[in-house]
């Protein structure tokens, strides 16, 4: 959605300081919003309320983290909503049908579901590359296939998941946080290392730093499209494990919700649209500018039709702080 | 004749096969009376998708519509007694504000589309919220159909919905093709540079479109609230996605220049008729949705023009 | 060593390469010159893999070969150095170099960066750059990018056992002189290993370094001098087809411009990190020409009179009156008209036909409050369609569709027709064939009878001589020296050159 525009030369002669800011704008918009929350309400600050809002965060980080190596490639992936439904339902029939409880067989149908989502992730890959359909569209469509194939499962109904193994994601906390907390932790850790030691996350950014250019290089820029979305898949189907967990019921409207909330995080983040630049991290510090204004706002007391306005003056700066004006020429 | 001339008219072709197919399963499709009220039922979403189609046709994209109408639904019921039929002045200039600050964002600050009209639909959303006091609102039945019973009649058997329609098709369509407006329209979709090269003034036409996109949208939720009787901060809710798909499907790519308001009419023509051929061809309403996606790239694999994208994103 | 046999390349109405016969032999530098359009980035991507040849044969140690993509020439030990915009600027220098060959790094799925960043520094050692390899590409100069693409096609010396050759596309266009001496030294210093392709406009450097050149005309190889029976005279006469003289562009049409009319002054201008203190004066009917190489501030000059940059020093006026609000709108409006060196970005409008793209600066001319009058616009269409002799079928064609000069003339034919009197050209020949560009040259005296001025960047020196009234040469954005090119009395090409780099 942007053009890149010729100013490299002139950037690298000065603006060592915006170059700064741009690159940790949104820490410190984070930071901000943390110290004017503690100020307001210093019951912000407590334990308890960081564990209540990385509860929250958990599922949308993983789907965030997921989208972002798609917005790197400068594609898009709207499909999250449809994928996560379906590995949660999937999930939940696989684990009941296995005996219901951790302890048991049942435990396969964790790594079925991140199957599940892999595969979904295939599927919309191929369609897009081969089809040749632009991946808003191609991802968009997806995302109605999986929510209705939820829907057919379920035939609208919700499925519980009480096994007290499972639910000991949400419920049995170390040093006060929730396990869900520090599973989600280590996916991060393992998209960090996807991203920075492996062949495929760095061709993400290849191939949204200069996708004919990856292409004259001799990379398969085809087959790197389509990793990126199945391991979009992959980390969807996370997330999907991580809400059932988080509240015990898988449903079609599980994936309600996260396809605009996950992609706002990503580019509050600082990750851009037209790709090539930014990461995991920043996606978890977006995901984390998102929940704590949500939180913080509830602390303090705000009324909540606030929230949504205040979320996009918020969204808004964040990305024109984080936004290099001097690299592009026009945006639309 | 190559394949090459039919391009445009894929969208159209699409329709036509579509409609048959229906038809050809089950003839009741064919009623005229039902289809009449079938494409009454959409004009809502129809007027969004029209707006929405200014902001895909220069290349960029408006996710603010939904919220403008849920907003412009309160706005109407909260100010109707006040103002009867004004109101909908009020509407208007609703929807106008907000595309246009989400096009002063997006040009002036260089933040995506995307985002910017993301952003300022959930600050219409807030405002809605505020002024709904967070509860579904009713007008009063006297007073709406004082000022706004017009919009539901039926002259000559054709519902004024319709006719409504049609007369906002002909102006969409007139700006687009006839006015100087429309011609800077493609010249930004196709060619920004070129455009800003040829000394037009692309940050005011850029703004214009997505102010334009703000007021179609409101002229929707108008009509919503009109026909519902209310408003309420998430009675929109669910057309966003549709009016996209009704654009896309309809053969303007989101990268702009191509397509416009007469494709919107197929596309949106083509949502719905898939929609309603799952009641007739008697789909599973659990399956309906599945079979939407399927049969949705099934057929924007058959009506985008791969010739003008470079790259495929 | 390498061999092209009889090749032949077609395009939808263009016969790019006729039966073309290239050999190199082991540690061989050759040169290939020719106009643009001749053919030569064509032979180089048959060469290199990127396009296949529809007739003849491609043999390497009397071997016969075919090329798929430019992956499996790799692999036969062919290698290209771009010019300097193909690297991606947002990858580190070491994953440039080894995009796409990242496997030989990886340990059980995982990069071993310290690996990867010691075979970079040994590459760049090979072009002695000394530089961080873990370096954003974004960050180094354009020099710097330079040596880094020849570094990542040196990889190829570890990587094939056979002889390399390696194609240098205009690789001295942004460099200065010392770099292109530390560049030409490394070259030699490598035919040790490698045969190389030069493809240079700069004549004097391709004589320099080659051992054999290669002169290329309408897709034809028209000659193979040696180094020692080298001319520039004689290679120019053969690229061209004929005497370089007067009458190629257009002199004898050139009249003395009108001092007493001035359109544009530009007085102590300067833009921070384009030019600093330039100031001349545009009189009706006189060609200006700004020369100086890559990022000396010639295009930030014209970008400047069409308003598009904002000086922060100095006044520029047009027509006696600076601008109020500095923007291309305004300039439109003085009747300033800018043909852009990216014709098909900037110049056209890609998806809009004849028509709509003639009247795109004027629309208001041909709209009553706002309503276009299309009848009148396809009128001027065929006027000037008929007027330029534009080869379109009709005005509804998309001018995406057609040919580089067609385009070019409906871009002239747009401002020409808004009667816009100041005319900004970038580089206005560019990729145009010898008929196109006559025409193009043409339009320049034509458009000086008629009382214009021109800004002219033009695409080869000799262009900016012949067509120039006033030449200003400029360097790393700063003037140098001014030139009378009245008629008659040209300055030569060394007298310029000596003053660029």
């Amino acid at each position: 959605m942007a053009i890149a525009g010729t100013s490299d030369a002139r950037r690298s002669l000065g603006f060592l300081s915006r170059d700064t800011l741009v690159k940790w704008a949104p820490l410190l918009v984070l930071l901000v919003l943390i110290a004017f929350f503690a100020v307001m309400e210093p019951r912000f600050l407590s334990i308890r309320n960081f564990a209540r809002i990385l509860i929250a965060a958990t599922p949308a980080l993983m789907i965030a983290v997921g989208v972002t190596f798609i917005i790197i490639m400068g594609s898009i992936d709207l499909s999250m909503e449809g994928t996560v439904s379906v590995c949660a339902v999937i999930f939940a029939f696989c684990f009941i049908w296995l005996g219901g409880t951790l302890a048991s067989w049942a435990w396969l149908a964790l790594p079925f579901a991140l199957l599940v989502g892999a595969v979904l992730g295939f599927v919309n890959g191929l369609i897009h590359v081969k089809l040749k359909i632009p991946s808003f569209m191609a991802s968009l469509a997806m995302g109605f296939v999986g929510t209705g194939l939820a829907m057919v499962m379920t035939g609208g109904d919700r499925i519980r998941i009480e096994d007290e193994a499972f639910r000991a994601l949400l419920t049995v906390r170390w040093f006060n946080f929730p396990i869900m907390v520090y599973v989600a932790g280590l996916f991060l850790l393992i998209a960090w290392f996807i991203q920075t030691r492996t062949t495929l996350g760095r061709n993400f950014y290849a191939v949204g730093g200069g996708e004919a250019l990856a292409h004259g290089s001799g990379l398969n820029v085809d087959r790197v499209r389509i990793m990126g979305f199945t391991l979009a898949g992959v980390f969807f189907a996370v997330g999907a494990l991580l809400a059932v967990g988080r509240i015990g019921i898988a449903e079609t409207a599980t994936g309600n919700n996260f396809m605009f909330l996950s992609i706002t995080a990503v580019v509050v983040g600082g990750t851009a649209l037209w790709g090539g630049i930014g990461g995991v991290w920043n996606t978890l510090v977006g995901v984390l500018i998102v929940f704590v204004i949500g939180n913080g706002m509830v602390v303090i007391g705000l009324p909540g039709y606030i929230q949504d306005g205040v979320l996009g003056l918020l969204v808004i700066l964040a990305v024109i702080l984080s936004t290099d004006r001097k690299s592009i020429s026009f945006v639309k | 004749m190559s394949v090459e001339t039919f391009k445009p008219y894929f969208p159209w072709i699409t329709l036509v096969a579509l409609v048959l197919i229906v038809g050809a399963i089950n003839p009741a499709f064919f009623n005229l009376g039902s289809m009449v009220t079938l494409v009454a039922d959409i004009v809502p979403l129809f007027i969004m998708a029209l707006g929405m189609t200014f902001a895909i046709y220069i290349g960029g994209i408006d996710l603010s519509v939904q919220q403008v109408a849920n907003l412009v639904t309160v706005v109407a019921t909260v100010y109707l007694a006040q103002f009867g039929i004004f109101v909908a002045v009020i509407c208007v200039l609703c929807g106008f504000v907000v595309g246009a600050v989400s096009g002063w964002i997006t040009t002036k600050q260089f933040v995506p589309s995307f985002v910017s009209t993301l952003a300022t639909g959930f600050i219409a959303l807030s405002g809605a919220r505020y002024l709904s006091g967070e509860r579904a609102l009713s007008m009063s039945a006297e007073a709406r159909d004082a000022s706004f019973g017009w919009m539901f009649g039926n002259t000559a058997g054709v519902p004024h919905e319709l006719v409504i329609a049609g007369v906002l098709l002909a102006i969409a369509w007139f700006l687009q093709t006839r006015t100087t407006f429309g011609r800077a329209l493609k010249a930004v979709g196709a060619g920004e540079l070129a455009a800003v090269s040829s000394g037009l003034n692309v940050d005011r036409i850029k703004i214009l479109a997505f102010a334009l996109s703000g007021l179609f949208a409101a002229i929707a939720g108008l009509m919503f609230s009109v026909k519902l009787s209310g408003g309420d901060a998430n009675l929109a809710n669910g057309f966003l996605i549709l009016a996209i798909v009704a654009v896309l499907v309809g053969g303007t790519p989101l990268t702009g220049g191509v397509g416009g308001v007469m494709n919107t009419l197929v596309g949106t023509l083509i949502v719905v008729v898939i929609r309603t051929a799952m009641v007739y061809l008697q789909v599973d309403a659990t399956m309906q949705q599945m079979v939407f996606g399927v049969i949705l790239i099934v057929a924007i694999a058959l009506t985008i023009d791969r010739s003008k994208m470079g790259t495929v994103k | 060593m390498y061999q092209l046999n009889k090749v032949d390349k077609r395009f939808p109405g263009v016969h790019a390469l006729k039966a073309v016969d290239f050999t190199i032999g082991r540690g061989e530098i050759v040169g290939l010159v020719g106009e643009n359009g001749a053919g030569k980035s064509t032979l180089m991507k048959v060469i290199y893999g990127a396009y296949q040849p529809d007739g003849g044969t491609v043999t390497i140690d009397g071997t016969a070969v075919r090329f798929q993509n430019p992956r499996q020439a790799m692999d036969h030990g062919i290698g290209m150095v771009f010019q300097e915009q193909s690297l991606i600027t947002n990858l580190t220098v070491m994953e440039n170099i080894f995009l796409g060959f990242e496997q030989q790094f990886v340990r059980f799925g995982i990069i071993n960066w310290k690996e990867m960043a010691a075979a970079a520094r040994h590459q760049l050692k090979k072009v002695r750059l000394d530089i961080d390899p873990s370096t954003i590409t974004a960050k180094l100069s354009f020099a710097q990018r330079q040596l880094v693409e020849l570094a990542k096609v040196l990889t190829l010396e570890e990587r094939i056992d056979g002889d390399l050759v390696i194609l240098l596309d205009e690789p001295t266009s942004v460099l200065a002189k010392e770099e292109v001496e530390l560049l030409f030294g490394l070259v030699r210093e490598l035919t040790s290993r490698a045969s190389f392709i030069f493809v240079s406009h700069r004549m004097d450097e391709v004589l320099d370094l080659s051992d054999r050149v290669y002169v290329m005309k309408d897709g034809e190889v028209v000659d193979v001098v040696t180094k020692a029976d080298a001319q520039v005279d004689a290679i120019q006469r053969k690229m061209v087809g004929r005497d370089v003289d007067k009458e190629y562009y257009r002199e004898q049409k050139q009249k003395p411009y009108d001092p007493a009319k001035t359109l544009v002054s530009f007085a102590s201008v300067s833009l921070p990190g384009a030019y600093a203190d330039i100031s001349f004066d545009l009189h009706a009917g006189e060609v200006l020409c700004l020369v100086g190489t890559e990022g000396s501030g010639r295009e930030a000059i014209l970008r400047t009179v069409f308003g598009l940059e904002k000086p922060s020093h100095g006044t520029v006026a047009v027509k006696g009156a600076p601008y109020a609000r500095r923007n291309a709108q305004e300039a439109v409006a003085r009747g300033v008209g800018y043909v852009p060196r990216e014709r098909k970005i900037e110049g056209i409008v890609n998806g809009m036909n004849v028509y709509e793209n003639m009247t795109l600066s004027q629309m208001g001319n041909y709209a009553s409050n706002g309503v276009l009058r299309i009848a009148e616009e396809k009128a001027l269409a065929r006027t000037w369609i008929d007027r330029l002799a534009i080869k379109t079928p009709d005005v509804y064609k998309d001018c995406g569709g057609l040919s580089g000069g067609n385009q070019q003339k409906v871009v002239l034919a747009k401002w020409r027709s808004a009667g816009s009197d100041v005319i900004l050209l970038d580089h206005p020949t560019r990729g145009l064939d010898i008929g196109a560009k006559e025409d193009v040259y043409d339009m320049v005296r034509e458009m000086c009878d008629d009382g214009a001025g021109i800004i002219l960047v033009a695409d080869t020196l000799e262009e900016a001589i012949g067509l120039s009234h006033t030449i200003i040469v400029l360097k790393d954005g700063e003037f140098q020296k001014r030139f009378d090119g009245s008629a008659g009395g040209k300055p030569s090409l060394f007298d310029l050159v000596h003053h660029m780099i």
